[in-house]
């Protein structure tokens, strides 16, 4: 077992982060967790000018076969996943590079991945994705947003629900019902649509900070070319379940706790409380310690996860076990740090606010991850029923 | 990066694997629990002829030659199944030796440890059972061609049954706690040692060592006087990994028999494992047995290659200690009023998850540890 990275590895590795480092000072004071490129004109606009500067070195498309313009391994993502949360940098569409590029290369006909590839890779158009219904959550196939085939269109009626980001998007896509009357996993049909298309509200929903990284979309008689479908009519789901294989490593996520775990040891080194620095602090020194040891052990099994998607081998459990190890582990971490800071936690992003107000926003944006990708409940579910073998909920 | 083992490593794992389940069953296990020695003398013969205790020492004092990484593996198998006896204490005892002895002492204790002719153990701890420079208050004096000890110490594993002991005293006062330490190989035969076995949650035989004016020779002085102090440190770190490893072998067993029960255990007409409630608890169970798994491999990788490592062992100290004491405990609770019983299995890995925690340093006392690497002033 080793865990060293070959010189060519730590060579790329560092290339990334040095790439996200030169684009750390441009980063508007504002961006306070990732959350924000929704929320705010100016992050979006970073967001926009980190995705154009990736597109020219091709970043967008790692790991996609040559044929279709990519670049790179599954290291490569991993390491500029890396790189990106440890200086927290935007400029992956999370749903148009990260969701729906591969899906498309692995589920797509030739026309459609000749389509729509090359516009996500050079940052041309950025994506949202029409999933959740207010009445299909983790249920997602209960859904009941039609669209119905009429010539060579479907037309869409119904609504979709927390589109992070379906504002700012230009395409979206989603799964819709194209057969009514067919039975549950088979009446769905993936579909690919321009937000801009006549039919189609978007209106923003205020998280509970009030921004608005989230909205919900009204479809009223949407009608949107039928070849825009991956994989074939009414049989979104499988195309569903292609999407929500993709392993993620959670090693992004990682680098970003870490980056602003060395920035609360400065805090606590710094800042004094009767009379000496808060890390001088017994309890304060166990809690953190707490927190750096989860956060080794989260990053080990990240390695584990990069490991195997480098083998192409299946990382299923260890995918969700991961992400409900790190996004918890986010819980935990903004829970302790408010708690450390006492009253001035309670204090955003303001001059009198510790910290930039991080931890005011962390403690608020931790759901974004427990909730979204799978709760972490349907996560368990995952590694009780695929992972251990014990029986399935009917 | 490839964290796979090696053919050698699985070929090793397979046939500890083998060797534990047909010659240390639980029964023998319970036996030896409730024994005066606390170890099986024909098993230890037996792991001998493998080359276990010499696993790590050289071919040039016939040992194997292996990595430490590969005693990892090892230690997670006898984790697994449990293996009652000196085993830790004699691999942990070595490392001082390995790193400080001379080549004489190499050559006198090397081969006869691996050969399985020497019991050792490591007589650190005091009364205060923390591994801190200003805990150890017992003395040695040198006098003539001896050293002279006295004092007691505490939680000396298998001191009763060890040929040597492997003693931290104190040569020197001074204002500075850890400069003054040097280490001694004891004799445990010596007049004017007295040992007694306490009573302890997993029969694990530790024991309180008095010495009494016990002369040792300056020739087992092991390394340079009054400088044992980063020794011990070393010891503690590898060992620190070493119970790690031995730990993750006995969570996967925890949460693989929580599984099974769970799937046969019958209630309201399906078996409980069919309940959500009891799912997601085993969902967590397999998160902490995983992570715990990576934290461990990779720090035992770092060791192993020489890295610097004194952080990430306490990381996984910490975390493993908190993880095989919370598996452990589910594994009881979902296995019901049975999994408490004496004569079920869970109940041994559980007594021995608190005493996995205590060995090589406690939680909070690695914590502190990593406050400290991580850069807390």
């Amino acid at each position: 077992m080793d865990f060293e990275l070959s010189s060519e590895q730590k060579a790329r590795r560092q290339m990334f982060f040095d790439a996200c480092k030169a684009l750390e000072p441009k980063k508007p004071a504002t961006m306070i967790g990732t959350e924000t490129v929704f929320t705010r004109d100016e992050c979006w606009e970073f967001h926009l000018y980190c995705a154009k500067e990736f597109a020219k070195k091709n970043w967008l498309a790692l790991g996609w076969p040559p044929e279709y313009g990519g670049t790179g391994d599954a290291m490569d993502r991993v390491f500029f996943a890396e790189a990106r949360g440890y200086y927290g940098i935007p400029g992956v569409d999370i749903f148009g590079v990260g969701m729906l590029a591969p899906t498309l290369l692995a589920a797509a006909s030739e026309e459609i991945k000749r389509e729509f590839l090359p516009p996500i890779a050079k940052a041309e158009v950025m994506w949202c994705e029409l999933w959740s219904e207010p009445n299909a959550g983790s249920d997602l196939a209960a859904l009941s947003t039609t669209a119905i085939r009429k010539g060579d269109e479907y037309i869409i009626n119904g609504q979709k629900t927390w589109n992070t980001g379906a504002n700012r998007a230009d395409w979206g896509f989603g799964v819709f019902k194209t057969d009514p009357a067919g039975r549950k996993h088979h009446n769905l049909t993936f579909i690919l649509l321009d937000m801009k298309t006549p039919g189609i509200t978007v209106r923003p929903i205020p998280y509970m900070y009030r921004e608005s990284p989230f909205c919900e979309v009204y479809f009223d008689d949407v009608h949107v070319p039928a070849k825009n479908i991956v994989g074939q009519e009414n049989e979104g789901w499988a195309v569903v379940n292609v999407l929500a294989g993709f392993e993620r490593s959670g090693m992004g996520e990682v680098a970003a706790m870490d980056r602003i775990l060395e920035e609360v040891v400065k805090f606590l080194n710094e800042t004094k409380r009767g009379g000496q620095p808060l890390a001088k602090d017994p309890v304060i020194r166990n809690r953190i310690a707490q927190i750096a040891c989860e956060l080794e052990a989260a990053r080990t099994l990240s390695y584990r996860i990069a490991d195997l998607q480098n083998r192409n081998e299946m990382a299923l459990m260890d995918a969700s076990a991961a992400k409900i190890f790190y996004s918890e582990l986010g819980e935990r971490f903004a829970f302790t740090m408010m708690d450390i800071l006492g009253p001035a936690g309670l204090i955003k992003f303001s001059k009198w606010a510790p910290m930039q107000g991080h931890w005011e926003r962390a403690v608020q944006d931790c759901f974004v991850t427990t909730i979204s990708m799978g709760t972490n409940e349907i996560q368990r579910n995952i590694i009780a029923w695929y992972g251990l073998g014990l029986p399935r909920m009917k | 990066m490839d964290l796979r083992f090696t053919e050698a490593q699985e070929i090793l794992r397979k046939m500890a694997r083998d060797f534990l389940t047909a010659e240390c069953p639980k029964s023998l296990v319970r036996e030896l629990e409730q024994s005066e020695k606390g170890y099986s003398p024909e098993l230890w013969k037996k792991i001998a002829e493998l080359g276990w205790m010499g696993l790590v020492i050289p071919e040039q004092y016939e040992g194997m030659g292996y990595t430490f990484q590969d005693l990892t593996v090892l230690m997670e198998e006898i984790g697994r199944n449990i293996l009652p006896g000196p085993f830790v204490s004699t691999v942990t005892a070595t490392f001082p030796i390995l790193e400080a002895g001379t080549e004489e002492q190499k050559r006198e204790f090397l081969p006869k440890i691996a050969r399985g002719e020497l019991i050792l153990t490591t007589a650190f701890l005091e009364a205060e059972g923390t591994f801190s420079p200003s805990a150890i208050t017992t003395s040695a004096t040198a006098k003539g061609d001896n050293f002279v000890i006295n004092g007691t110490k505490m939680f000396v594993e298998m001191a009763h049954v060890a040929d040597y002991m492997v003693c931290a005293a104190r040569t020197k006062s001074g204002v500075d706690a850890e400069k003054g330490i040097s280490l001694f190989l004891v004799d445990a035969r010596t007049p004017g040692i007295k040992c007694e076995v306490m009573p302890t949650i997993a029969d694990d035989k530790l024991c309180e060592v008095r010495f009494e004016n016990v002369p040792v020779p300056k020739k087992n002085l092991l390394g340079k006087l009054d400088e044992g102090w980063p020794i011990v440190r070393n010891f503690l770190r590898k060992g620190a990994i070493i119970k790690c490893a031995e730990s993750i072998g006995a969570m996967q067993v925890c949460v693989e028999m929580t599984v099974a029960y769970s799937k046969e255990r019958v209630q309201y007409d399906r078996p409980i494992g069919a309940f959500q409630a009891l799912q997601h608890i085993m969902a967590d169970m397999w998160t902490a047995m995983q992570t715990s798994r990576y934290i461990v491999y990779k720090v035992a990788w770092m060791e192993s290659t020489g890295l610097p490592c004194q952080k990430e062992a306490s990381m996984a100290k910490a975390y493993v200690n908190e993880a095989y004491k919370n598996i452990a405990k589910w594994a009881v609770r979902l296995h019901g009023a049975i999994g408490v019983t004496y004569d079920h299995d869970i109940s041994l890995y559980y007594r021995r998850s608190k005493s996995a925690d205590a060995a090589f340093g406690g939680t909070d006392f690695h914590r502190e540890i990593v406050a400290q690497q991580i850069g807390l002033a």
